[in-house]
């Protein structure tokens, strides 16, 4: 009996804790943007009173930005070319999948996310950054400033491997890069491939940005090669790094450049780069950013829209 | 043939030592080498950055304010059915209710969280977002609203049952009395199957705390220190942190260990919320042991 008026009376404390928080934020809320409530506020939500559609875009609304979580190969590239850094504007919603930022972005007229070339849709605007759309060409030149490449790498022993020398060799020819350049960028042919007939298992490890391009070569590559089984787990391109380092698999993929020492051990082949692009909803009239700005607002500097010149 | 029904209870039991082992032998070495305060108090969780700092007490008033949420939310709604179910309910709609909030328990989470993300988020950004300055609508409040949903079926039916419980004699002689069925409900039937009611709710919440796949795509999963009134903002659950994270952090690492950590903490939490319901279940034994010999 002692021990349930005890929990009853903690139980009790907890929600009227809870329910008093609530009750006070209630009311100073209530008590603070009263102004919403007057005529001239309503306006916004009212397009008919509005000339212009754009001017359905409220300028002052605070950004939304959205990021993805610690650890991912698309925020690192991000992060580390915009030149945001650690310094990731905390108040940024996390989310841990390019189609969760993109259907968010879609979904919230004021928010602001990034994601690989290969997953931009229309359903989402993508940004020019200092004037530069992000394109095929604009990659390659290296114009559009936030891109990565995707690699493959290999250590020195799995590299004389005739079938990792063979699958490598598809994917830089012109049938392997043509996969590449549907969605993200080539980089370059090395000429036609012409299958030799191998038989074996491949194991193929690494990034997840990579993956998706991994799956189509590999399916190419296998109806090429009928003998060949390739196999392709996850795990990310530090897995896949290190993995491939020794010699657990034959090959690892990587969505970021090696570091010095990671050179050292591993050879490296770039099958495709990929541009990490800047998205906005489709109702937001900005279409050009400079990369300082872009930074500004992941850091959390420039919080509202009316803050951005176009 | 007993050794046979004696091995498959030792196999849940040793799933549990099992976890309880993992748990502890890989999430307490990290947490000692970050400090167990510093684990435990500390206000930033910045992992990867150049010198990583490993906090999660924004985690744990996340799991607490979101869980504190759902139940101030679900609770009543859900007492207050199963109270309509065991006594007022008529037949047909009885026939048609319980199938309803049986399927609703058997619903994925993460359909739940489809759900939360493309209906309750804009649509709470579109009613609050420009009078409270909202980034968007991932939010606190949509992951209690959401959680408040997901703790309903478990709430009514252990509510319900317990209602149910209650001896038939004490309804008729209130009524005998005198009292209205409502009045005979609330006053009688109701106390006496307080600790069953106060177990549907612990139960609950111990279910809303452990949930994550739709609390992860609803919440907004910032590691922010919030206060409780702060419900238009999104933070991140304990359980998120751990889901969140796992897919890229390297094996062996000390942002490894600290989110093996994390998971150890939350299993504290529900090791608590469990025993607490099984102290009250033990009270209902009590009473109805009391019961029967009276």
């Amino acid at each position: 009996m002692k021990m349930k008026k005890v929990i009853t009376i903690t139980v009790t404390i907890l929600a009227l804790c809870l329910s008093a928080g609530m009750f006070a934020a209630c009311s100073s809320n209530d008590g603070n943007p009263s102004v919403s409530e007057n005529p001239p506020a309503n306006n916004d939500n009212n397009p008919v009173d509005s000339p212009a559609p754009a001017s359905d875009f409220d300028s002052s609304r605070r950004i939304a930005v959205f990021t993805r979580e610690d650890g991912s190969g698309t925020r690192d590239a991000f992060a580390s070319i915009t030149g945001v850094g650690d310094d990731m504007y905390e108040e940024a919603v996390v989310l841990t999948a390019t189609s969760e930022i993109r259907s968010s972005v879609a979904g919230n007229p004021y928010a602001i996310g990034y994601v690989s070339s290969g997953s931009l849709n229309d359903t989402v605007k993508a940004l020019a950054i200092g004037g530069v759309m992000p394109s095929a060409e604009t990659i390659i030149s290296g114009r559009y400033p936030i891109q990565r490449p995707f690699l493959i790498v290999t250590n020195d022993e799995k590299d004389a491997s005739s079938l990792v020398k063979d699958f490598i060799a598809f994917a830089l020819s012109a049938e392997g890069q043509e996969i590449a350049s549907d969605g993200w960028t080539s980089a370059g042919n090395t000429g036609g491939y012409t299958p030799i007939g191998l038989s074996g298992t491949l194991r193929i490890g690494g990034s997840t940005s990579v993956d998706p391009l991994m799956q189509r070569l590999r399916a190419a590559y296998i109806e090429l090669n009928p003998n060949v089984s390739v196999e392709i787990s996850g795990g990310g391109s530090g897995t896949g790094i290190s993995e491939a380092t020794s010699g657990v698999i034959d090959i690892g993929m990587s969505s970021r450049s090696l570091r010095d020492a990671e050179k050292e051990a591993l050879n490296e082949y770039t099958i495709a780069l990929d541009g990490v692009v800047v998205i906005i909803n489709n109702a937001n009239p900005v279409g050009d950013i400079d990369i300082e700005t872009v930074k500004d607002i992941f850091t959390g500097e420039k919080t509202a829209w009316s803050e951005i010149n176009d | 043939m007993r050794g046979v029904f004696f091995t498959a209870a030792l196999a849940s039991v040793l799933a549990v030592a099992l976890i309880c082992v993992f748990l502890f032998a890989q999430g307490l070495p990290p947490m000692l080498k970050i400090g167990v305060l510093d684990f435990l108090t500390g206000q930033r969780w910045r992992p990867t950055a150049a010198e990583p700092s490993f906090g999660i007490l924004p985690m744990i008033l996340g799991s607490v304010y979101i869980t504190g949420g759902a139940v101030i939310l679900g609770v009543p709604v859900g007492i207050l059915t199963a109270i309509f179910m065991a006594e007022m309910c008529p037949k047909p709609v009885y026939r048609f209710l319980k199938p309803a909030i049986s399927l609703m328990a058997g619903v994925p989470s993460v359909i739940y969280g489809f759900f939360g993300m493309m209906v309750l988020v804009p649509a709470i950004f579109e009613v609050f977002g420009k009078r409270f300055d909202m980034m968007s609508g991932n939010s606190m409040l949509a992951a209690s609203i959401l959680l408040a949903i997901m703790i309903l079926p478990t709430v009514i039916s252990i509510a319900e049952t317990n209602i149910r419980a209650v001896p038939r004699e004490l309804y008729e002689g209130a009524v005998a009395l005198g009292a209205s069925h409502e009045r005979a409900v609330f006053k009688v039937m109701v106390p006496a199957a307080r600790s069953g009611v106060l177990a549907a709710v612990v139960l609950g919440i111990g279910r809303a705390i452990g949930e994550t796949m739709a609390v992860r795509m609803v919440a907004g999963n910032q590691t922010v220190m919030r206060m409780p009134y702060e419900f238009f903002s999104g933070t991140r659950t304990l359980t998120s942190n751990i889901i969140l994270e796992m897919g890229y952090v390297e094996r062996g690492s000390l942002h490894f260990g600290a989110i093996v950590a994390t998971g150890a903490v939350l299993f504290v939490f529900i090791l608590g919320i469990n025993l607490l319901f099984s102290v009250l279940n033990q009270d209902i034994e009590k009473k109805r042991n009391k019961k029967g010999a009276g």
